[in-house]
């Protein structure tokens, strides 16, 4: 209930700016602190201190009564400080399938304090916590658990802390653009994709004579290891990728109008299953749908090339 | 680094510090409390310890109830009642326990914290002893150390990670919490009726006297009360300070008349008086004490016809009077018939060797003066003055005790020789009260503390009116010349090695812990309404009423509250970045005005051969402030001049 009129009235003040541009620094007009439901149990633990004192005629009750609220208001100052000048940056978010949870990366840095159980959470999620050392930028990753393919966006981040009694709760928001690919969930039903049977092995080795070896070339990162000329490693000619040239028998589409299922998302699920699998076997495959057509090719950039135009055809806003 | 969330108040660590804090706040409790109290809380502390060390199950919670009904039935039966100080700390301490072993969430965490707060609060009723406070600022000390841990979600703070920080707010607060304590106002008397036993266990003058109860109260070594002197202190064998008057005796005990009205005793004053302030402790009775003969009562007190002074209510709190004596003084020579009877009664019938001896004296010489010196003579000859007297019969404790042990204490000798009197034929009472006391060098007090206490006796003479005789100053004159310990040796607490050296280091000491604990007493422990009005009429201001106090409260917490925030905030505030970072930072700024702008990645150097290559006509002045900016920041500790050369350097560089 208080939690709620907090909220609004917070979401009223701080409306949902414009992505921010990293690093975001948490300065002082952006720090807002309130008290917690334990700190307002402290105040009327010190009401009655202080009646108990008066009562009783307690000196040293008073000398406990004015401690505990001065130490209230210093923990105040540390809850603040706590917060205040941190600065954060966008991490890596990486892909995940439907119905994975999803990591939004966020890296927290403090200039010249160190700071101690900070928190960060999306609204109405449960938070995650660390400690961040001066000059150590900690990552955390903001969970999600997605349902859909597309994009996951992060939203609003509030980054808060109740260190060190927990009388106090100082937060502020954060708005990167921080966004999730969901891949769609790959359906294990799928099978192999037509024309992928017959010549192709089950053990996923590449059959001599499929694909001819063309030439060398640099080193670019996302090779399959498996592409990597060791023999020309171990001569120390450098880190060289074998490229091979498939030739028009094998190479293998992924179409859309391959897949039967009873509506587009069932398609989707099917094609991915297949992109999966024929990454697996090392054949060259390309990816066509309605009004999209990725080249065939293979390795871990292509599969997320292709299973990226997966989880964004027709996207689901 | 990053954790998922743990639950902090289901760590063991935690736990176990809550129940260490839990026991540290209320040992002094279970030292004053019934022994089945002690067990029990112990139990259920180990029954917690152990739930959270196995993680066992919590007991249910008809269990609980159960436990908490027994507990307080047991409450019940120790004190007749659940309220009072007693009974109230009691019911505190097992619901504390209780409490712990029902703490399940964060929020029942929480509140048993704040209840381990509360109790540090209770311990206050008890004593407010410095040595108590230090240990009740170590609990609070401990508890918000607890609170810490139980406030790091993701991690269980080492030892040094809850007591620095803990010890860090105690600190910060520390300036704040003075100006409220000198500053907030404090109202007279409680709110509300205070239960009796709050004040119960404080020992004192009573009412009454038979053999044996003086003695008791004179093992104390507590302070009865404090007296400063305005002038010359009063020779020691003058300290007769005069409590209760005994005139009703029934052949074993003392007790007071009824009150009767002020006679306005006449006194004849032929020196100067001593002035002084008390600063009397609390001893649930009324009675004021004042060094014969008081000139007048303190306001709120009467002076009765027997010179007694009386508080109109119980001394239950700390309270301070300011006294004229008059050392020299006659009174009482008017006395009524009336009280001149009531101080000749004695029952016969009781007592009888010593009846018989005090009718033979009057019998041999009626001179008053001649009986006095008969019985000083005899107490002086044959009699023993110790603290550890043996019994006494209770028919006739005086036969017993004058022909037989002839070992006593002073209310042995007031009591056999006021009854002597009387056999007599003098009229004569017993008087109570305290003598002597002992001076501090450093505060220049005097202390007067239960083994002070001593009884002696009043005598009618027809042209006098009542004279005092002090009986135990024939046995043992030194008790009256120099005070109990001088008489008997150390008593009480006080260790014999101190008596031996009066004036070596440990006397010293002592002397300056009572000068400590005498300024404790009086400027923390009894800093109320007056005091508080003593302290600011020091300062200059004559009046000053609640409504001025609230207003510099609230002005002392925005200034003390202030420097303590800016203090806290300016200290941890990011550091400057260096000079020669912003000198360059400002020189890539005016090339970037240009369309010539630094990509993050590119070091300096990188940089400046780019800027040659785009810009050949600023090639000298970009080499130059490249090359002291490479310098300043990566080289040896750049001196001052290099750094003010290089932000010149950049200033005069126009990138146009």
């Amino acid at each position: 209930m208080l939690a709620d009129l907090r909220q609004s009235i917070a979401d009223w003040i701080f409306r949902p700016a414009v992505p921010e541009v990293p690093p975001v620094t948490l300065v002082q007009r952006r720090i807002f602190i309130l008290p917690t439901r334990q700190g307002y149990g402290f105040g009327l633990m010190i009401v009655l201190l202080l009646v108990a004192s008066i009562n009783y005629s307690l000196s040293l009750g008073f000398v406990l009564t004015f401690l505990l609220a001065s130490m209230a208001g210093v923990a105040m100052l540390h809850t603040w400080r706590n917060l205040a000048h941190l600065r954060l940056r966008p991490g890596r978010c990486d892909a995940v399938f439907a119905g994975d949870i999803a990591h939004f990366g966020v890296t927290l840095e403090s200039p010249a304090l160190e700071r101690f159980a900070i928190g960060l959470r999306r609204r109405g999620d449960e938070p995650i916590h660390a400690d961040i050392g001066v000059g150590e930028p900690v990552t955390l990753a903001v969970p999600l658990r997605t349902r859909r393919r597309g994009l996951a966006r992060c939203g609003r981040l509030e980054v808060f802390t109740r260190y060190p009694l927990g009388l106090f709760h100082a937060w502020s928001y954060v708005e990167f653009d921080l966004a999730v690919v969901v891949y769609p969930k790959p359906d294990e039903n799928a099978g192999a994709p037509p024309g992928a049977t017959g010549d192709a092995s089950e053990e996923g080795i590449p059959v001599p004579g499929d694909e001819e070896f063309n030439m060398l070339r640099a080193y670019r990162p996302g090779d399959a290891p498996r592409q990597i000329a060791w023999k020309a490693l171990a001569r120390e000619r450098g880190l060289l990728t074998k490229e091979f040239s498939a030739t028009a028998s094998s190479e293998l589409w992924l179409d859309w109008d391959d897949a039967r299922a009873r509506d587009a998302e069932a398609r989707l699920s099917i094609l991915a299953q297949w992109v999966l699998h024929a990454e697996e076997f090392g054949r060259a495959y390309g990816l066509r749908l309605p009004g999209v057509s990725v080249a065939p090719g293979r390795g871990e950039a292509h599969r997320a090339r292709c299973l990226e135009a997966l989880a964004l055809f027709e996207a689901p806003r | 680094m990053t954790a998922r969330a743990v639950s902090p108040h289901l760590d063991v660590r935690n736990v176990a510090w809550l129940l260490a804090a839990m026991v540290f706040v209320v040992a002094p409790h279970l030292l004053r409390l019934p022994a089945w109290v002690g067990a029990f809380f112990v139990a259920i502390v180990g029954w917690r310890a152990w739930i959270s060390w196995s993680a066992g199950r919590f007991p249910s919670r008809l269990v609980v109830v159960l436990i908490t009904g027994a507990a307080t039935l047991a409450t019940f039966l120790q004190y007749g009642r659940i309220t009072g100080r007693e009974g109230g700390v009691t019911l505190l301490v097992v619901m504390a326990a209780l409490k712990l072993l029902e703490m399940r969430t964060q929020r029942e965490v929480t509140l048993a914290i704040y209840l381990g707060f509360f109790l540090v609060l209770t311990n206050f009723l008890f004593s407010q002893s410095i040595p108590l406070g230090a240990y009740m600022l170590a609990c609070v000390w401990i508890f918000t150390a607890t609170l810490i841990g139980f406030n790091r979600p993701g991690r269980v703070p080492t030892l040094a990670e809850r007591l620095r920080p803990a010890a860090a707010l105690v600190v910060q607060a520390l300036p704040l919490m003075v100006a409220f304590f000198v500053l907030f106002p404090r109202v007279h008397g409680p709110l509300w009726a205070l239960p009796r036993d709050t004040l119960a266990g404080r020992t004192g003058l009573s009412d009454s006297m038979s053999p044996g109860n003086i003695s008791e109260l004179i093992k104390s070594d507590a302070v009865a009360f404090r007296v400063r002197f305005h002038g010359d202190r009063p020779p020691y064998a003058a300290l007769y300070w005069r409590g209760p008057v005994l005139t009703d005796f029934d052949g074993r005990t003392w007790r007071m008349a009824p009150e009767r009205p002020s006679s306005a005793p006449q006194l004849a004053r032929a020196q100067q008086p001593a002035r002084y302030d008390v600063l009397l402790e609390p001893s649930s009775k009324p009675y004021l004490f004042a060094i014969d003969a008081p000139a007048k009562a303190p306001p709120d007190a009467i002076e009765t016809a027997d010179m007694q002074l009386r508080a109109r209510r119980p001394t239950d709190e700390r309270r301070r009077y300011e006294m004229t004596s008059w050392l020299d003084y006659r009174y009482g020579a008017g006395e009524s018939p009336e009280a001149l009877r009531r101080a000749s009664a004695f029952d016969p019938a009781r007592n009888p060797r010593t009846v018989a001896l005090g009718r033979s004296w009057a019998a041999a010489d009626p001179d008053p003066r001649a009986i006095v010196e008969r019985a000083i003579q005899l107490f002086n000859r044959e009699f023993t003055y110790t603290l550890e007297p043996p019994a006494l019969g209770r028919r006739d404790p005086y036969d017993d005790f004058l022909f037989g042990t002839k070992r006593g204490f002073c209310e042995h000798y007031a009591g056999s020789f006021a009854l002597l009197m009387r056999a007599a034929g003098i009229p004569a009472r017993v008087v109570t009260g305290y003598q002597g006391g002992e001076v501090n060098p450093f505060s220049n007090e005097l202390i007067v503390r239960q083994a002070d206490a001593h009884a002696w006796t009043e005598i009618w003479l027809r042209d006098r009116g009542w004279v005092r005789v002090d009986p135990t100053a024939a046995v043992s004159p030194l008790r009256v010349e120099q005070g109990v310990n001088a008489a008997l040796g150390p008593i009480g607490v006080i260790p014999s090695i101190i008596a031996a050296d009066r004036l070596g280091l440990l006397a010293t000491l002592r002397f300056g812990w009572q000068a400590l604990n005498g300024r404790w007493e009086q400027w923390v422990v009894g800093y109320d309404t007056e005091r508080q009005r003593d302290f600011f009429a020091s300062l200059g201001f004559a009046s000053i009423d609640w409504r001025t106090l609230g207003l510099w409260l609230l002005v002392a917490t925005f200034v003390v509250g202030g420097a303590v925030a800016v203090g806290l905030l300016v200290r941890e505030r990011p550091r400057r970045p260096d000079p020669s970072l912003a000198a360059w930072n400002r020189y890539c700024a005016k090339l970037a005005g240009a369309g010539l702008a630094r990509a993050p990645h590119e070091g300096p150097l990188d940089f400046l051969a780019r800027v040659k290559a785009a810009r050949p006509k600023w090639a000298e002045s970009a080499e130059d402030i490249t090359r002291r900016y490479v310098a300043a920041r990566y080289g040896p500790r750049p001196s001052r001049e290099d750094v003010r050369e290089l932000a010149d350097r950049v200033r005069r560089f126009r990138a146009a």
